[in-house]
């Protein structure tokens, strides 16, 4: 199969799967109690019954799941996410206005990890059984045992109410590219990179390990070529092919470490504004945010996939 | 968001065994049925086939309920229950609920049948009846809050007389009195039990001079601007700290930054009710009247206002000018139009068509003659709003239509019948009936910009739909970035600056150096919703001021020089509601032995860490200026039903024994 066929099918692949995404969040949102209405008006002792009804009717509540349902996905295929129900607003608005900060944390967070990673990978593979190696796996399992909202406490209790270097609030009135963000985003960044970088560590090293002792190396040692060209040239490239699969999968973690990492910081991103949707059960906000990030999510498999063949060429599409 | 209690972490938390160590000791001895579990349903059938206890009746299972995201409420409930389980009566079961499962279930006018006893927490407000009518009116029955279908037709005519007629609206003093009947007579039946009242807190640095907590964590920073009614002026001085200094030391300028912990839902009055968003509009808009923190009121965008009428009508006599209209399905009435009166008599739950006062209807019963009350506003002249417009009596029309359909038309129109203008400066403001609550509910809106709301589509006064804020406050709208920030910056045409304090406010009698408006350039206001992070900010310098922290944090902040912590009880409480209509919970005796059962002192120090006084009466401060004629003789008379008295409690349990 040819690399735009797979292209295409995969890509065709993503309807269904976004459908049944829509669906069971759908199904499962109406399975928590409360709607808008009750985290509205229900504890005000001055909004009598008849005028909760009325409110749950303007708002399209009233009917059937599927009902709901039906007229959603009806509005979502001509591309209209609808409103934010307390507020009137529309929800694609809320979407783009979020999206930059997430996709700048989380840009910032997959570089940390990779950053991070890769050379410590590389440092511990060739240093195998020694104490570097050691020292790193250590750190490896701790960055994948640690919680990431404690990580993220720590840091905020270390670096910036102990040491002061770094402020406590998110940024408001910086723009999100400037120097001055880079101060902000780094105790985020490498809260949610953390835990990535230490998985690809690992990954890293074992099939760095691998390669290491197959034939080619030997012969490619055994030719003279200096120990760097070997590692970084021959080595290196073979052992990538694991990594990438990782990496894009960690894209995944990346997106719901968000969720958590954004509420910590106080990070103005898609994150934050989830757990804020599910707690005022405003659906239309809850929908459109897991439907996009899981469009991303199947998206960076994609992009996995075609990478690989670059990286190895034998690979193919079937 | 309408629940304003801040689910703060309190990490001091309770162990159990310690409770049991300490409480009720004398219970003890009759511990018998333990480990009994309760299904909670038929209270009349309670015992577990134990054979302790006295008869049939005791050990009584009784079933708590509370929200279990609210940990220091969850807390008190199991402190309760503890406190019942030690005295052999009772094997008590605490479930908790996630928030709206808890909401919805206990909202369902069906509740009230299974026996359960719920916790939740309301916010109460100046006027008195907000400490007894949402819990005990039959009318709030399936509504906020009276979970256990309390229905007393004596108890519900005593609240209606506390509050509406005319004998009540014209003397205070007999309304205080009415009131004191309701608390006695709540005392006795004991339906519900009130454990605490809230303290609200927040924290400044030494910069902030002149702070006080305002009654209401809404009215926290903007009364503090500029409040002559209470003779409060914040300034900041980076220089000097904050402690003795007074109005002599005053310094202009500079920009407060403070960090609030929601977002701005809106910057549009009537379409939003949460504390942040009326925290945010209180730099910007202002009313025809103001509060004091005692609850008075002193005219503000009124230079006067009198009651010119009262007469003795109830909601019927409106039918006349009704209109009918349908219902639909889900039980409420079919129409676009405010509903200003809905007849008594008619019900949209169960009748087709029902008989309702429409916007217009109102305005010509009243122009007729049918009202309540009339009151006459007088307005400033020369009130100069943000986009140079003057204040005249079609701003305040407009804005009391702008209010129909609006978050807050069922409050406003609770009370408010129409308002007509008079002349181009005088106003009136119509009440349905006779009502006690008027002169401070009437004028409960911010006035609007007659032109802004003429161009609007309601609802979108709002920087994020395109729309900037227009008001007379000494605060423009700046900027605003959603859920991140906020600022506002001095009006320079503020119309008090203008006139000068002693000019514009008659009522005014303060010293001659209280300057003539607010001295504070701007605020910048960060959004932060996590409570941890404000504390940090405020520790590392980057906000001057914030609040709602959790009380762990709040004892460093106390103990620190650099900081100054304020608290003030707000009209918050919290209580359990007993299942009056299950047996053996309609037994009042029954009742009153929880009550003496309820640790409330215990409650307040552990729980709350002191950030709360135990409800020795069902009114807190705030609402004693009209909910009582003798705050003292309250108390005095009540505090021994409600102290925590296992000895008297047992006995009242023997009685109850006896009589099975």
């Amino acid at each position: 199969m040819s690399l735009q066929r797979f292209i295409l099918k995969r890509t065709l692949s993503i309807i269904p799967i976004m459908f049944g995404v829509s669906v069971i969040t759908f199904g499962l949102f109406h399975l928590t109690p409360g709607d808008p209405v009750t985290r509205l008006v229900a504890l005000n002792p001055d909004v009598s019954a008849a005028e909760e009804a009325a409110l749950r009717e303007r708002w399209g509540l009233s009917g059937p799941v599927w009902q709901q349902y039906l007229e959603w996905i009806s509005n979502v295929l001509v591309g209209d996410f609808g409103l934010e129900l307390q507020t009137g607003r529309e929800v694609s608005d809320i979407v783009w206005r979020r999206l930059p900060e997430t996709i700048a944390l989380g840009l910032f967070g997959w570089a940390f990890a990779l950053i991070i990673a890769i050379p410590a990978g590389i440092y511990a593979a060739v240093n195998k059984d020694q104490l570097g190696d050691t020292v790193s796996r250590f750190l490896a399992l701790s960055g994948i045992s640690i919680p990431n909202f404690w990580l993220g406490l720590m840091l905020i209790l270390i670096f910036s109410l102990y040491l002061g270097l770094f402020p406590v609030l998110a940024p408001s009135r910086q723009s999100l590219i400037s120097p001055e963000m880079l101060w902000y985003l780094l105790l985020p960044g490498i809260t949610i990179g953390t835990a990535s970088a230490a998985s690809i560590m690992r990954v890293m090293r074992t099939s760095m390990t691998e390669e290491l002792n197959k034939e080619y190396v030997t012969a490619a040692r055994a030719k003279g070529l200096p120990e760097r060209t070997v590692i970084l040239k021959h080595v290196l490239r073979n052992s990538l092919i694991s990594v990438v699969t990782l990496a894009a999968t960690l894209t995944a973690s990346i997106v719901a470490g968000s969720v958590v990492v954004e509420t910590v910081f106080n990070w103005p991103g898609l994150g934050r504004e989830f757990i804020n949707a599910i707690n005022q059960r405003e659906i239309n906000v809850v929908m459109a945010i897991t439907l996009f990030t899981g469009f991303f999510v199947i998206l960076a498999n994609l992009v996995a996939d075609i990478v690989y063949a670059a990286l190895d060429p034998r690979i193919r599409y079937d | 968001m309408p629940s304003r209690h801040n689910a703060s972490n309190n990490n001091q938390t309770i162990n159990r065994r310690n409770v049991i160590a300490t409480i009720g000791a004398a219970g003890a001895a009759s511990l018998a049925g333990c480990g009994g579990q309760s299904d909670g349903g038929d209270g009349g059938d309670g015992s577990d086939g134990s054979d302790g206890g006295d008869g049939e009746l005791f050990p009584l299972d009784v079933q708590l309920e509370v929200n279990a995201d609210n940990s220091d409420r969850l807390q008190m409930v199991e402190l309760i229950a503890e406190s019942m389980e030690q005295t052999g009566y009772f094997n008590t079961t605490v479930e908790t609920y996630e928030w709206n499962t808890y909401v919805g279930r206990v909202l369902d006018p069906e509740y009230q049948n299974n026996g359960y006893v719920p916790c939740i927490g309301l916010s109460g407000t100046f006027n008195p009846g907000s400490f007894c009518n949402a819990l005990h009116h039959s009318s709030n029955i399936g509504a906020c809050c009276n979970l256990n279908g309390i229905s007393d037709s004596e108890l519900d005519e005593m609240m209606d007389d506390a509050r509406y007629g005319v004998e009540v609206a014209e003397d205070s003093e007999l309304r205080g009195e009415r009131y004191d009947e309701v608390w006695n007579y709540l005392a006795e039946e004991r339906y519900s039990s009130i454990t605490h009242f809230n303290l609200a807190t927040s924290v400044s640095n030494t910069d902030i001079h002149g702070f006080e907590m305002w009654p209401f964590q809404e009215g926290m920073y903007s009364y503090n601007m500029f409040a002559p009614q209470d003779e409060q002026i914040m300034w900041i001085d980076r220089d000097n700290a904050a402690g003795d200094s007074d109005l002599s030391d005053l310094t202009e300028g500079g920009t407060m930054s403070i960090a609030i912990g929601a977002n701005i839902e809106s910057f549009d009055p009537p379409h939003s009710s949460d504390t942040t968003s009326t925290l945010a509009q209180g730099f910007i808009y202002e009313g025809l009247i103001a509060n004091d923190t005692q609850g008075n009121v002193h005219p503000w965008l009124a230079e006067s206002y009198e009651l010119i009428d009262t007469t003795d009508v109830d909601r019927t006599a409106y039918a006349d000018y009704m209109s009918t209209v349908g219902t639909t399905e889900e039980g409420a009435v079919d129409t676009d139009e405010q509903v200003i009166v809905q007849h008594p008599e008619d019900s949209p739950a169960e009748d087709d068509e029902v008989r309702v006062l429409l916007p217009d209807d109102a305005v010509e019963a009243a122009e007729d003659g049918t009202y309540g009350m009339q009151y006459r506003y007088n307005l400033q002249e020369g009130v100069e709003f943000h986009n140079g417009d003057e204040l005249t009596a079609e701003d305040v029309v407009a804005t009391y239509e702008y209010a129909e359909n609006s978050v807050l038309a069922p409050q406003t129109f609770d009370s408010v019948l129409t308002a007509v203008e008079v002349d181009e400066y005088t106003v009136d403001i119509y009440a349905q009936v006779a009502d006690a609550e008027a002169e401070r509910s009437l004028p409960a809106l911010s006035i609007l910009n007659a032109t802004q709301i003429g161009e609007v589509e309601k609802g979108t006064i709002d920087p994020r739909e395109g729309n900037t804020p227009i008001g007379t406050g000494p605060y423009e709208f700046s900027e605003f970035e959603d859920e991140q920030y906020f600022e506002v910056t001095k009006f320079d045409n503020y119309w008090t600056e203008q006139k000068g304090v002693s000019e514009a406010f008659s009522w005014f009698d303060g010293s001659s150096d209280f300057p003539d408006g607010p001295v504070i350039d701007g605020f910048e206001v960060e959004i932060v919703p996590d409570d941890s992070t404000r504390s940090g900010a405020l520790q590392n310098g980057e906000i001057d001021s914030t609040y709602g922290l959790n009380s762990s944090t709040l004892d460093e902040f106390d103990s620190s020089e650099d900081f100054l912590l304020y608290e003030i009880e707000t009209g918050g409480y919290e209580y359990i509601q007993y299942p009056v209509n299950v047996a053996p919970f309609d037994d009042a005796r029954l009742r009153q032995a929880i009550n003496h059962l309820i640790p409330r002192e215990r409650i307040v120090e552990n729980v709350f860490s002191g950030y709360g006084r135990p409800a020795w009466t069902p009114i807190p401060q705030l609402a004693q200026g009209s909910g009582t004629a003798d705050a003292e003789a309250l108390e005095d008379e009540l505090r021994p039903m409600n102290e925590y008295n296992v000895e008297r409690a047992e006995e009242l349990l023997e009685q109850v024994a006896a009589d099975n």
